[in-house]
C-alpha cells in the first residue's frame, strides 16, 4: 500500500498535538525528529540537510531525496526517525561513491542497545569513575565526542592510526579541552574566585578555610575544562601567609579540611573526584625566597616567602599525619596525591630528616607519598600520573609574580612499540623507521588539536573555553603558546623481547637497546619540536586503559606474534602490554635494581617518568624507606617513586587489613574489595579493566629489602 | 643482592681497557681537546651527541650522564666506568693515557672559552 505524504513545509511547524488530531490519511508518515518533535513528511527536509551540511549540488540532493523518498514510500512504515532517513541517505551517498558528502552528512550517536547496557553496567576504562547515573552521561558524551574527534578534528590517516591501534590519541572523548594543568594558589591569592559567567564572584580570601574554598571551587571549574589532573604547585608554601594566626590543632585541621575535601568532591566528570596532584616542598624553592608573599585579602605580607618557611613546614607535616591516618575506615585517601619533592635544598633544611622519616612512613603505611627527585638545579612542577614540566628560564621569570605560573600539556598521543616490531620483523632500520613515522603522525595529531583548541579560545568570552579565555593577569589563562605536547609510548618491554628474543631486565644488550629505542624517540621529538615550532617531550604513559587495548588490538591485528608476547592471561582475555618504559611487573628484582635501572630512561623522559615499588602486604619500617630515598637521590638517575601497598576493606564491617584477601580477616565475610595503585593513583580493584587485573596479579612485591639499601 | 655500590658497576657493565670521550660538534672545549690528543691512537672512542645519533644518547644514557652532558661537555668515560667531566682533569687524563700508550701530545693551548652555552648537550 502506498503511503500519502504531506509534502507542505508548514508540516514542519506542526506541533506533536496537532499531528495527532490531524487526518490519518493526510499525515500517515511521521518522522521523530532529533529536535524532540514528530512532524509529517518532507523530502525537502532531506535537500537542506545536504545543502547545509555537505558541498553536494542541489540537483544531486534533489535527486538523493527523492530515491529515499521512493524507498521509504514502498515501505509500510507509519513511523520513520530522523536518524534512519539520514542513515537512508547515507547508504544512497556511498551507493554513488559521494564518500566526502557521506562522512560531512554522518550522524554520531549510540545504538539502543548500548545505551541499555550503559545504564547497568560499569564502564572500566577509567577507575576513577564511579558507576553511576552521571558516568552514563560521561560515556554516552564521551562515546559522542569521540567520533566527532576522529571524524572531524583528526584527518583520516591520524584517525585511522588511533582506530588499527598503532597510536593511541588518549581522553578522545574531551576533544574540546587540553589534556592536564598545573598552577599556582596565587592566582586565586591575587584575584579571588572570579570566574567567567559565575553566578557570583569573591574577592581574595581572608581566611584561610575559605582560600580552601577557593581552591576547591577553582579546582572543580578547572576540571571541567581539562581531561587530566589539575595540580597545584608548591601547595603548603602558599598557604603559609594565612596560617600565622592559627595554632596547630587549627593547621590540622585545614590540613584535614584539603584533604577531604578534594577526596570526597565527587563533581568531576562523571561523578569522580577531581584528579589533584599537591607539590610540597620541606624547604623553600630557591625560586620563591626572594618574592614578596601574598596574604589575607589578596595583599602582600611585607615578607618573603623565605621568611615563611616554618609555617609551609608546619602545614606540610600537618598534611602527612592526616594521611598517615587515612580516611574514617583507614584506607589510604586517593586524592588529593601527595608529591614531595626532594631537592639539594632539601638536605640543608633544617628538620629534614624529621619530615623525611615522617612522610617515609605515610610512604609505608599507607603509600600516598610521591617522591619526586630535582637532582642539581632542577626545579619541577609535578602532576597526573607522573607528568613533570620543568621549569624553564621564561617558568623562573614568572616564579617572580607566582600567579602567572600555569602549565599545560595540550594532548598525550602513545606509540604503540611491540606493534613496530611485529612489523620491523627483526630489522633494526625498520624498526626505526617506522619509529619515526609514527612519531610525525603522532605530531600531526598534536597539531591537530591545537589548531582545534586554538579556534575555540579564540572565541574568548562567548565560546566554550571561556574559562581558560580569562585573562585577568593580562594574559589567557591557557598560555597556548606555551603548551606541551606529550609523546608517549607503551611496551618498550614487549618491543625489545620481540625484537631480540629478550625482555628488559634479561640483558644489558636488552637495556642499551631498550635505550636506544628511548633516545630515538627523544631525538625525534627535538627535531619535530624544531621544525614545527611546537614543544614535543616524551612522557611515560600511565596506560591506564591504553597498555590493554594496544595488547587487545595486536591479538586481532598480529595474532600469532601478539599471542607470544602480551603479559598476563589470554585465556581469561586479561592482557597487557607492560606500561611505558617499565620493567615487566612481574620480574623478580630487588627494589634497588628495579629503580635503579629503570631510572636510566628517565632523563631521555623529560616530561616526567616513575618507578613503582609493589609492596603488597609488606610494611618496610620508615628509617629503611628513608634511606632507600636518600640513595636513590644520590647514586641513581630516577625522576620519581612510589611505594604502593594493598588493602582489602570490607563492605560489611567497614574495617580495612593489609593485604589482598578473599575474605575480611575481621568478620569473613567475603563482600570485600582491594585498594591499591592502578597505575599512579590509588583505587578500588573492582573498577579495574581486565588489562590491569592481569598485571595485579602478575606484579612482584617487594617486601623488606629495602634494609640493604 | 646488588647494593648501591655493587650496583654502579654491574650497571656500567663489564670493565674495558677503552676510554669514551662524549661530545658535540660545535663545542668548542671539544675541538680543543680533539686537537690536543690523536684518540684514534689512543683507543678513545668518541661519541658524537649531534642530536642525529641515537647511539651516541643511548650510551650517554647508559653511563648516567645526560643529566652531567646538559650542564657540560666534553665528558670522558674512564676505562673503569667512572666519568670525568672537568676540562682539566678531562685533559690530565688523557695526557696520562697518551704517555701510556706512547702517542704524542699537540701543545696545549690556551683554554678556549665556551661563552656561548655551547658545550652542553
Amino acid at each position: 500500500m502506498g503511503v500519502v505524504m504531506p509534502l507542505k513545509a508548514e508540516a514542519r511547524e506542526m506541533t506533536t498535538r496537532e499531528v495527532a488530531k490531524a487526518d490519518s490519511t493526510d499525515m500517515a508518515l511521521f518522522v521523530r525528529t532529533s529536535q524532540e518533535d514528530m512532524m509529517g513528511w518532507d523530502r525537502q527536509r532531506i535537500v537542506d540537510a545536504l545543502l547545509r551540511e555537505t558541498f553536494l549540488d542541489r540537483d544531486t540532493a534533489e535527486k538523493i531525496s527523492k530515491e529515499v523518498e521512493k524507498i521509504i514510500q514502498t515501505g509500510t512504515v507509519k513511523t520513520v526517525t530522523g536518524p534512519l532517513i539520514r542513515e537512508m541517505v547515507n547508504a544512497k551517498l556511498l551507493e554513488m561513491g559521494l564518500e566526502e558528502a557521506r562522512r560531512m552528512h554522518t550522524r554520531l550517536g549510540v545504538p539502543l542497545y548500548d545505551v541499555d547496557q550503559l545504564l547497568v553496567q560499569h564502564n572500566k576504562e577509567n577507575a576513577n569513575v564511579p558507576h553511576g547515573p552521571e558516568a552514563t552521561n560521561l560515556t554516552l558524551a564521551e562515546g559522542i565526542k569521540k567520533e566527532y574527534a576522529l571524524l572531524h578534528v583528526f584527518t583520516p590517516d591520524v584517525a585511522d592510526a588511533h582506530l588499527l591501534g598503532d597510536l593511541h590519541l588518549h581522553d578522545l572523548g574531551f576533544i574540546d579541552r587540553p589534556y592536564c594543568s598545573g598552577q599556582s594558589l596565587e592566582y586565586i591569592k591575587k584575584f579571588g574566585l572570579n570566574l567567567p559567567h559565575a553566578l557570583s564572584m569573591a574577592k581574595p580570601a581572608k581566611h584561610a578555610e575559605v582560600l580552601l574554598a577557593h581552591m576547591v571551587k577553582f579546582a572543580a571549574a578547572l576540571q571541567s575544562h581539562f581531561a587530566g589532573a589539575i595540580g597545584w604547585d608548591a601547595i603548603n608554601l602558599f598557604f603559609a601567609p594565612y596560617l600565622e594566626e592559627l595554632d596547630d590543632c587549627a593547621v590540622r585541621q585545614l590540613a584535614q579540611m584539603l584533604i577531604y575535601e578534594f577526596s570526597q568532591q565527587a563533581v568531576a566528570r562523571g561523578g569522580q573526584a577531581i584528579f589533584s596532584d599537591i607539590n610540597i616542598y620541606w624547604e623553600v624553592p630557591k625560586h620563591f625566597e626572594t618574592v614578596p608573599a601574598i596574604g589575607p585579602g589578596g595583599v602582600y605580607t611585607g615578607k618573603t616567602y623565605g621568611e615563611y618557611e616554618s609555617q609551609a613546614q608546619r602545614f606540610a607535616w600537618a598534611l602527612f599525619e592526616v594521611y598517615k591516618e587515612g580516611d574514617a575506615a583507614g584506607r589510604p585517601f586517593f586524592f588529593p596525591k601527595p608529591l614531595v619533592h626532594i631537592t639539594e635544598k632539601f638536605f640543608k633544611t633544617e628538620g629534614h630528616m624529621d619530615f623525611l622519616h615522617h612522610i617515609c612512613e605515610v610512604a609505608a603505611v599507607k603509600g600516598n607519598t610521591y617522591f619526586i627527585f630535582d637532582r642539581g638545579e632542577t626545579a619541577k612542577i609535578s602532576e597526573c600520573c607522573r607528568l613533570s614540566f620543568k621549569l624553564e628560564a621564561s617558568d623562573l621569570e614568572d616564579a617572580k609574580e607566582p600567579w602567572r605560573m600555569r602549565y599545560s600539556a595540550l594532548q598525550n598521543v602513545t606509540v604503540n612499540l611491540p606493534r613496530l616490531a611485529y612489523q620491523a620483523q627483526g630489522d633494526d632500520t625498520k624498526l626505526f623507521t617506522l619509529l619515526t613515522e609514527k612519531m610525525q603522525l603522532a605530531a600531526k595529531a598534536h597539531e591537530q588539536k591545537k589548531n582545534f583548541i586554538g579556534k575555540l579560545l579564540a572565541m574568548g568570552q562567548n565560546g566554550p573555553l571561556s574559562l581558560l579565555a580569562m585573562e585577568l593577569d593580562g594574559q589567557s589563562y591557557l598560555r597556548l603558546h606555551r603548551c606541551s605536547y606529550l609523546i608517549g609510548m607503551v611496551g618498550l618491554n614487549e618491543l625489545v623481547k620481540v625484537h631480540l628474543g629478550q625482555e628488559l631486565h634479561d640483558s644489558d644488550r636488552a637495556m642499551k637497546f631498550g635505550l636506544k629505542v628511548i633516545a630515538h624517540m627523544n631525538i625525534v621529538c627535538n627535531k619535530l619540536a624544531e621544525s614545527m615550532g611546537m614543544k614535543f617531550v616524551l612522557e611515560q604513559t600511565p596506560a591506564e586503559s591504553t597498555a590493554y587495548r594496544f595488547a587487545k588490538l595486536d591479538l586481532a591485528h598480529y595474532p600469532e606474534q601478539a599471542a607470544k608476547t602480551v603479559q598476563g592471561n589470554l585465556a581469561k582475555n586479561e592482557v597487557y602490554y607492560t606500561n611505558s618504559t617499565l620493567y615487566h611487573v612481574g620480574a623478580t628484582m630487588n627494589p634497588i635494581t628495579r629503580v635503579d635501572r629503570e631510572g636510566l630512561f628517565h632523563p631521555l623522559i623529560e616530561a616526567g617518568a616513575i618507578t613503582h615499588v609493589w609492596l603488597g602486604e609488606a610494611q618496610p619500617d620508615k628509617e629503611a624507606i628513608a634511606d632507600f630515598i636518600v640513595n636513590v637521590f644520590r647514586h641513581t638517575q630516577n625522576d620519581q617513586i612510589a611505594f604502593s601497598p594493598e588493602f582489602t576493606c570490607c563492605l560489611e564491617c567497614g574495617k580495612t587489613s593489609r593485604g589482598l584477601s578473599e575474605t575480611c580477616p575481621h568478620c569473613g565475610s567475603e563482600k570485600v574489595d582491594g585498594i591499591t595503585r592502578i597505575t599512579g593513583y590509588f583505587t578500588k580493584i573492582s573498577s579495574w579493566n581486565k588489562g590491569k587485573l592481569g598485571e595485579l596479579k602478575e606484579r612482584y612485591r617487594n617486601t623488606n629489602k629495602f634494609a640493604q639499601a | 643482592m646488588a647494593g648501591w655500590k655493587t650496583r654502579e658497576i654491574l650497571a656500567r657493565g663489564k670493565r674495558g681497557n677503552h676510554m669514551t670521550l662524549f661530545t658535540k660538534d660545535d663545542c668548542v672545549l671539544c675541538e680543543q681537546i680533539k686537537k690536543q690528543f690523536d684518540l684514534d691512537a689512543m683507543d678513545v672512542q668518541i661519541e658524537v651527541l649531534n642530536g642525529k645519533d641515537a647511539g651516541a644518547l643511548a650510551h650517554l644514557a647508559w653511563h648516567r650522564l645526560v643529566e652531567t652532558a646538559r650542564k657540560r661537555l666534553p665528558i670522558l668515560v674512564l676505562d673503569d666506568s667512572s666519568s670525568v667531566d672537568d676540562f682539566t682533569h678531562i685533559e690530565r687524563h688523557l695526557a696520562a693515557r697518551a704517555q701510556e700508550r706512547g702517542v704524542a701530545i699537540q701543545a696545549s693551548a690556551a683554554r678556549a672559552a665556551c661563552d656561548s652555552g655551547s658545550c652542553a648537550l
